[in-house]
């Protein structure tokens, strides 16, 4: 805190000139473009280190950093830290390198390849960092652009389609979004005579500023741009598709962090601006949420493409997080943090494997593999741990988080978390089955001839089980660091709204054991 | 009161229209009346050549163009020199009023004009063949 | 003399002529003039072309100079009203004026390639375009419906002569005289809505109609309304507002590319500028009855220029929608009708000028000699084959549609944020959901770049490198609209200064 080294916009700009660096060198260099993408998300990840070394729980925002953008809006690039935002930062810096490292069998213009991810790095640290909502909206858009021309460019057979669907509709929700803030913002100049997008302010103004019914159509607003973005069951159906077609480094960075930012959004925008809307509509995004774990869980289950398994798993997963956090109880909006995070580690890591299968085979379809446990058995053991990871076994972080949601859900609203706890159990089902079909038997034609993994493969995927591993072992200096904020927020909710959080069923959020149905 | 005298003015304007009005219905009336009483009382013997436009007596089904394109260079040429002596008379007659910077703008009018017959000349338009 | 009816000894006063406020106009006039000159003396003989563009550019360049120090002047001591009233030069008509020369001096610059490679004409048309672009300036300071009308036509006739300027291409010459047709057409309406506006004030002159209307009450409105709706519609043909937008596809299409980016930059600057300044200036009093008149311009004008171009093929044809739809977004910060709304719409001509130059510049090199194959076909694998003209033809699509880090997103954000700040909500709704229908279609050309052809290899031996004027068009439209996207604050203040009218 004490030095002045501004290391928040050093993550935001250092991946945006490895961007530039590897776009001024030759094409027919890729080595140089490897080496020159590797230093920079190196680069990145060793400042991450540093944020999280040097961030001291508890304290609000820090490393704040403003500086006037444009003039006549009141717009202010502002950034800041706080314990939400810096594990979405942190697994932004660690996946990236790991994406970059995964992506060896990208030949074809590797370095526009390079370029973009690291653009898209960049504006995925804007996301997480902006407390402005206009420069937030402005990096929550740009995340777009790479996102597309990755899947565009170096996706499989209906990438076209894919890129297309997946663009139009995070833009179209992104579309109420931008009305909804200038809205918010101009509302609240027209009452103190200032025109700012400082989230500060606003949150200090708009629980009382607005009047029910506006506060409500600004939070149906964000909701759209989140919704999409999560997704929210009837809005995911772009996902299956982009997660399909995207090559793997796309996915691991889709479901890793792009996810990421509708839930986000929720809780840091929805949440305490619109105190008296998220109470109030609560219910809405429940049900949702609900209806998302169930219907991913059994979509995948009779999906026959495994990448869209996995797809279909996500919107399951990111379902506990919502269900969590507008269970708005300390321990739902830890279990949403928490589901983020290793949702982040768990699903790049199956995105990993199953990219390194589809390097062997050219095939994602669940048909084409059998018994490959018996040639590799490297990649099918990771794959069993990264499975049982991402269905929440105990021991591993899957479990903390859903455990968390279910538990800070079952507080207040029970059917949904008894609903939700199903989706656990179809959780196992799918992903088992999977394993079972493609894994377990005796391995025929061309999987008896399947080479196992390497050290660079085994190399991405292993840090990301073995942190899945520790979190889930040992989840209190992450939960730490989230709480207070996360309490803030809630009691952002109380301050704006009548609603009041039961008392603490728990000591300390995982050692708990009681059942905490009381009021 | 200026009000007043402006709404009037604007309704003597609509009066002097309504004359017009009653004009055009009136020839309407009279070129009804008389095509339609020639119609009623002309015997009517159709033929194919009554039908040919009349082109000044040239054979109007040989050529398409109805004229030759070189004729509309020398009408625009005219039509800028034409124009040109119309706004000189009043200038010149003007002139001692206007003073140094009315024979400046005359003499800027009659250079423009005059470097357009220039350009003309040197495309070769005023050459008949 | 008969009755000596003209006194010839009394000193005729003529008004006072203030040769800083119509020097721009001069500058580019009398470069028009010595380009002909040029052109009669030497005919063929010996670099005329070379010369023509040279004097072409040092007309632009002083024009520019002039602008530069009217605008010192007129920052600094206020509005200068010349010629008996009939020229007014204000911080707006030279913010305008910039943007008309920037758009001409880089429609010059595009030209010059083109017209070689395309065997045409060089010196006409760079007299046309110097004669149409001091139209536009004329357009931007006039205070007087009369000037207004003479700009339009000064700006409107060597339009259709250049658009019409291949003549050895079909589509051309048909661009051409639809443009003409409906230009003339357009043009005629205009002349009647000036006859109604006098017929009901009195007085053709702008601030004379403001002064009329706040010191008379009508009792009779319909002569005026009348008037006024003509003015529209006149104007909204010369900025491709939706209903009066029919030519504009064709007309972009047929034209060659670099008259189709000067058409959509400069033409489309000085409309709107004629525009503002007469609803502005002359009927700020009738806002209640033109506001609903520009709402619809504003909502049809998205609606059809977003999706209509969702169908089309051609990518000429969907840049020229787009620039329909960009029309209604910067009608909408003209229906606002507030300092911020002006500001915007201002800014947004200032980028827009940018963002549709650099597209047609990319179109002028991409294609081949003929200037007539532009599906999307023709376009697919550019990106591929020639990362660098494809990827900025990508980044100029991008920008148009919005994205955020390049100008397109600030303009909009701008557009949408007066709306909004005037309770606008439903017009800032319309503007958002045609950017996402809008991206479609950008979205499509991107995809094409992006894609290999398949089928057989595309013919890269035809592909000409891109020249060096062309490569300096790009560059600076590639900067301007990056740093509109970055950094608009400088930008943004001059725009602001530059609302006052």
């Amino acid at each position: 805190m004490e030095s002045d080294f501004p290391i928040l916009s050093a993550l935001i700009v250092t991946p945006a000139l490895g961007a530039l660096v590897v776009m001024a060198m030759p094409a027919r260099r890729p080595e140089c473009v490897r080496l020159a993408g590797y230093v920079f998300s190196f680069a990145v990840l060793a400042l991450a280190g540093w944020l999280l070394f040097h961030y001291e729980a508890g304290s609000g925002y820090q490393f704040v950093e403003r500086e006037q953008w444009l003039g006549d809006l009141g717009v202010q690039y502002k950034v800041g830290v706080d314990g939400i935002s810096l594990f979405m930062v942190a697994l932004n810096a660690l996946l990236f390198p790991i994406a970059l490292f995964a992506s060896a069998n990208i030949t074809e213009r590797t370095k526009s390849f390079f370029a973009w991810m690291l653009a898209l790095e960049a504006a995925l640290m804007g996301v997480f960092l902006s407390l402005d909502l206009i420069v937030f909206f402005v990096f929550f858009e740009f995340v777009l652009v790479p996102m597309y021309f990755l899947i565009l460019g170096w996706g499989h057979g209906r990438r076209t389609y894919a890129a297309l669907k997946f663009f139009i509709f995070t833009m179209a929700g992104s579309a109420f979004l931008l009305v909804g803030v200038l809205v918010l913002a101009f509302l609240h100049s027209d009452h103190t005579g200032k025109l700012t997008f400082d989230l500060a302010t606003l949150t200090a103004w708009a629980p009382e500023g607005l009047d029910p019914g506006a506060a409500k159509a600004l939070f149906l607003g964000f909701f759209a741009a989140f919704a999409v973005k999560v997704p929210l069951f009837p809005l995911h159906t772009w996902l299956p598709d982009a997660h399909t077609e995207a090559p793997t480094a796309g996915s691991v960075i889709l479901a890793g962090m792009l996810l990421k930012m509708g839930v986000y959004g929720f809780l840091r925008f929805s949440l305490p601006l619109f105190p008296q809307a998220a109470v109030d509509l609560a219910p809405l995004l429940l049900v949702l949420a609900t209806i998302g774990i169930i219907y991913g869980a059994i979509v995948a289950a009779m999906q026959p493409n495994v990448k869209r398994i996995v797809a279909y798993s996500s919107v399951a997963h990111m379902g506990f997080a919502v269900l969590g956090i507008f269970a708005l109880t300390t321990q739902g909006l830890d279990g949403g943090v928490f589901t983020m995070i290793s949702h982040g580690l768990t699903t790049s890591a199956l995105f990993l494997l199953l990219g390194m299968l589809y390097d062997r085979r050219h095939s994602y379809e669940v048909d084409a593999y059998r018994g490959l446990w018996k040639v590799m058995p490297v990649l099918g053991g990771l794959f069993c741990v990264a499975a049982f990871a991402s269905i929440g076994l105990p021991g591993f972080s899957g479990f903390i988080g859903e455990f968390l949601a279910l538990i800070g859900t079952f507080i207040v609203e029970k059917p949904y978390a008894v609903v939700g706890a199903i989706g656990v159990v179809f959780a196992a089902v799918y992903l088992l089955w999977v394993f079972q079909r493609t894994f377990m038997g005796r391995p025929t034609g061309e999987n008896a001839k399947m080479k196992d993994i390497g050290f660079r493969e085994l190399a991405c995927v292993v840090p990301l089980l073995a942190l899945s591993l520790f979190l889930g072992i040992w989840p209190k200096p992450v939960l730490d660091v989230i709480e207070p904020d996360v309490k803030e927020v809630i009691q952002q909710v109380e301050r704006g709204s009548d609603y009041r959080e039961p008392a603490p069923a728990f000591e300390d959020a995982p050692s708990g054991h009681d059942d905490g149905g009381h009021e | 009161m200026l009000q007043r005298a402006e709404i009037l003015g604007v309704r003597d304007f609509y009066r002097d229209y309504f004359a017009v009005a009653v004009l055009i219905g009136a020839a309407l009336l009279m070129v009804g009346a008389m095509l339609g009483a020639g119609r009623l009382i002309r015997p009517v013997r159709p033929q194919a050549e009554k039908y040919v436009t009349y082109e000044a007596g040239s054979d109007p089904v040989a050529g398409w163009g109805q004229s030759n394109a070189r004729y509309y260079i020398y009408a625009l040429l005219f039509l800028i020199f034409d124009v040109e002596a119309v706004f000189i008379f009043p200038w010149a007659v003007g002139l001692e009023g206007l003073g140094t910077f009315g024979v400046v703008e005359m003499t800027v009018f009659i250079v423009l004009l005059a470097l357009g017959l220039v350009y003309a000349w040197r495309k070769g338009v005023l050459r008949w063949a | 003399m008969i009755g000596g009816g003209i006194d010839t000894g009394t000193r005729i006063v003529g008004p006072d002529v203030d040769f800083l406020a119509i020097g721009p106009v001069l500058a580019l006039a009398v470069a028009a003039l010595v380009v002909i000159l040029v052109r009669a003396i030497l005919r063929k003989r010996g670099p005329v072309n070379q010369i023509s563009l040279g004097v072409g550019l040092a007309g632009v360049a002083a024009a520019g100079v002039l602008l530069g120090i009217q605008w010192n002047e007129v920052r600094d001591d206020g509005t200068i009203t010349t010629i008996a009233g009939a020229v007014r030069l204000d911080t707006f008509g030279v913010f305008l004026g910039v943007v008309v020369l920037a758009a001409t001096a880089m429609s010059l610059f595009l030209a010059a390639s083109y017209l070689e490679r395309e065997e045409l004409e060089a010196p006409e048309y760079y007299a046309l375009m110097l004669l149409s672009a001091a139209g536009m300036l004329t357009m931007t300071t006039a205070n007087d419906l009369i000037v207004v009308f003479v700009a339009l036509e000064l700006l409107s006739i060597p339009l259709y002569v250049l658009a019409a300027f291949d003549r050895r291409r079909l589509s051309s010459q048909e661009s051409g005289i639809k443009y003409f047709v409906l230009g003339a057409f357009s043009s005629a309406v205009f002349l009647y809505g000036i006859a109604l506006t006098y017929g009901a004030t009195g007085t053709t002159s702008l601030t004379g109609i403001a002064d009329f209307l706040s010191a008379n009450t009508l009792f009779e409105q319909g002569t005026l309304l009348a008037g006024l709706a003509l003015l529209l519609v006149g104007l909204g043909f010369k900025v491709a507002a939706v209903p009066f937008h029919m030519w504009t596809p064709d007309v972009y299409q047929g034209a060659p590319t670099p008259v189709t980016a000067f058409m959509s930059s400069a033409t489309k600057a000085a409309g709107f500028a004629a525009l503002l300044r007469l609803l502005g200036v002359a009927f700020p009093l009738y806002r209640t009855d033109w506001r609903p008149a520009i709402l619809g311009l504003a909502v049809l004008s998205l609606a059809v220029g977003s999706i209509a171009a969702v169908i089309q093929t051609d990518v000429k044809r969907i840049l020229a929608y787009s620039s329909i739809a960009h029309a209604g977004y910067i009608l909408i910060g003209l229906q606002v009708d507030t300092a911020r709304g002006r500001q915007a719409s201002l800014f947004y001509l200032l980028v827009y000028a940018f963002m549709t130059v650099g597209a047609f510049a990319v179109i002028t090199v991409a294609t081949r000699k003929g200037d007539d194959k532009h599906s999307l076909d023709d376009y697919r694998g550019l990106a591929l084959r020639r990362p660098v003209v494809g990827g900025l033809l990508g980044f100029f699509v991008l920008a148009q549609a919005g994205v955020p880090l390049t100008g397109g997103f600030v303009v909009k954000l701008e557009i949408f944020s007066s709306a909004v700040d005037a309770g606008e909500y439903g017009l800032a709704i319309v503007g958002v959901l045609a950017a996402v229908v809008a991206a479609f279609i950008y979205l499509r050309i991107a995809v094409a770049l992006f894609t290999s052809p398949g089928g057989e290899a595309a013919d890269a031996s035809e592909d000409r490198p891109v020249d060096r004027w062309t490569a300096a068009v790009l560059a600076v439209t590639t900067a301007a609209v990056l740093f509109a996207g970055i950094l608009p604050g400088a930008w943004l203040t001059f725009a602001k200064d530059a609302t006052f009218l």
